[in-house]
Parts: C-alpha cells; sequence; structure tokens
C-alpha cells in the first residue's frame, strides 16, 4: 500500500491531480486513525486530516522521496498540527474553562473502553509511539523523524509505555485467571 | 519486525485490537473552510458549566433562586433610590 502512495506522491509533484486524489483515499484513514486515537476527538481528528492535506497541497515540493515514505510524511505533518491545535485549545481552556468539549465515550463496549482509557492515560510522549508503532507498522527510525526525537529515545519511551500499558490493562492477572 | 517488543505480549496485542476506529466521511479540501469549521465546533457537544452545582440539593435551589432574588432585587432597587 505505501510503496503505491509513494508512487502517487511523484505523480502529483509532477502535476497530476487525480494522483492526489487516490493519495487522499489512501491515507486519509491511517492519519484520522492515528490523530483519532491519540486525541479521542473527532472534529478535530476530520479537521487534522483535513488541514494535512493542504499543507501537503502548498508545498508538495519539499517532499523528497529519499527521505522516507509520504506516509510517515504526513504522520509528521498532522502530529505537529495536531499537537500545535491541542496547546492552543489548553490555553484558551485556561481562561474559559466551560469550553470543554464532551469526552465522547462508547459505553457499551466495555473492553473497548478500557484500551482506550489505557491509551488515554499515557502521557503525551508516549502515546503517539505506542499508536505509530503497533497500529501503523511505522520503524523506530520512521517515528523518530515523525516525532523529531532520537532513535534511542523512541526505543525506551516505547518499552516504557507497554509496561503501563500493561499495568493498566492487567495482563499477567487476566490470563492468570483465565487459565 | 526483528525489534518487535509487542511479540511476546499476547494479552496486550489482544487488547489492543479491539480499539477500531470507524473512519467518517472525510471530503477533500485544498482551502480551508473557517466559516464551516466555525460552524461545526458551536454544533460540537460542550461540557454544561452548571453540572457541578446540580448535583447538589443547594445547587439546584441556588441555581433555581439565584435568578428569582437578583430579578426581584433589580425591580425593588429604583423604587429604593427614586422614591
Amino acid at each position: 500500500m505505501f510503496e503505491r502512495a509513494d508512487e502517487l506522491m511523484i505523480a502529483y509533484q509532477q502535476g497530476d491531480m487525480d494522483a492526489l486524489d487516490q493519495l487522499y483515499l489512501l491515507l486519509k484513514g491511517p492519519i484520522y486513525s492515528f490523530v483519532y486515537r491519540y486525541s479521542r476527538d473527532e472534529q478535530l481528528s476530520i479537521d487534522i486530516v483535513q488541514d494535512t492535506f493542504i499543507k501537503l497541497h502548498r508545498s508538495k515540493h519539499l517532499y523528497e522521496k529519499e527521505k522516507g515514505k509520504i506516509s510517515s510524511y504526513l504522520y509528521q505533518i498532522a502530529y505537529r498540527l495536531m499537537v500545535d491545535k491541542l496547546n492552543r485549545r489548553k490555553k484558551w481552556r485556561s481562561f474559559l474553562p466551560f469550553l470543554t468539549s464532551v469526552d465522547q465515550k462508547e459505553v457499551d463496549l466495555a473492553d473497548r473502553m478500557s484500551v482506550r482509557e489505557a491509551i488515554a492515560a499515557l502521557s503525551d510522549v508516549h502515546r503517539p509511539i505506542v499508536l505509530l508503532f503497533y497500529y501503523h507498522d511505522l520503524t523506530h527510525e520512521e517515528i523518530a523523524n515523525v516525532l523529531n526525537i532520537p532513535k534511542g529515545t523512541v526505543k525506551s519511551r516505547l518499552h516504557y509505555a507497554i509496561k503501563k500499558l500493561k499495568e493498566e490493562l492487567g495482563g499477567e492477572e487476566n490470563v492468570s485467571r483465565s487459565l | 519486525m526483528s525489534q518487535d517488543p509487542f511479540k511476546n505480549e499476547r494479552f496486550l496485542q489482544s487488547k489492543l485490537d479491539e480499539y477500531h476506529v470507524n473512519v467518517p466521511d472525510i471530503p477533500l479540501y485544498l482551502r480551508k473552510k473557517r466559516w464551516e469549521r466555525f460552524i461545526n465546533y458551536l454544533a460540537s457537544p460542550a461540557k454544561n458549566p452548571m453540572e457541578p452545582m446540580v448535583s447538589t440539593i443547594n445547587g439546584i435551589m441556588l441555581v433555581k433562586a439565584g435568578p428569582v432574588v437578583c430579578g426581584t432585587v433589580l425591580s425593588v432597587l429604583p423604587v429604593l433610590i427614586f422614591v
């Protein structure tokens, strides 16, 4: 899928607008899922997906295939836009606390709730690493590029996040109980 | 992947796999539609600022009686000042 995305990006850089449509169809889902799992805000996730492609359209000439896959490049744009937006919101909420939006929870799926809660309970520096590694199959190196941190930091944070998730979800406990 | 720390975490994997995201239909725009976003923002669910107050009986009384007391005071005040 990602090789196809790289080919489409090259075609788009050469002026093929249909390639952009196909690239959007291919990558809007993964980007939305990443932002949604991080923020749990549907409207924010939709806005970030759109802003990511607007930014790509404005600066398509800046992408270089040699530096990495287009999917990683788009995750990087989306992550930066999302962090900026969330920081701005945090500032506004400190002045106007009633602007807090309702946390949309699905109460009918208890198990899913717990994994959602466990991921949400991870800190802002650990959460994107788990999401990009587990759900989006990015390598340590690609995650390091997306988040602009050293590869070693990615590894140590990933191990810490896994330990935290196991604590939150009670992995060993449940396994021994089921046995 | 050779460096996969999830490899031996079967329980964790099964839990993480339960977290599915439904992707809505998102149209491709190449220019920001600020007005549309503002409307969406206004339409999005928000927390009720009175919620902490209505959870106690005193709070409910305050929310109900507060406007009545304020209205009474404001209507009586001109009478007291000018008469």
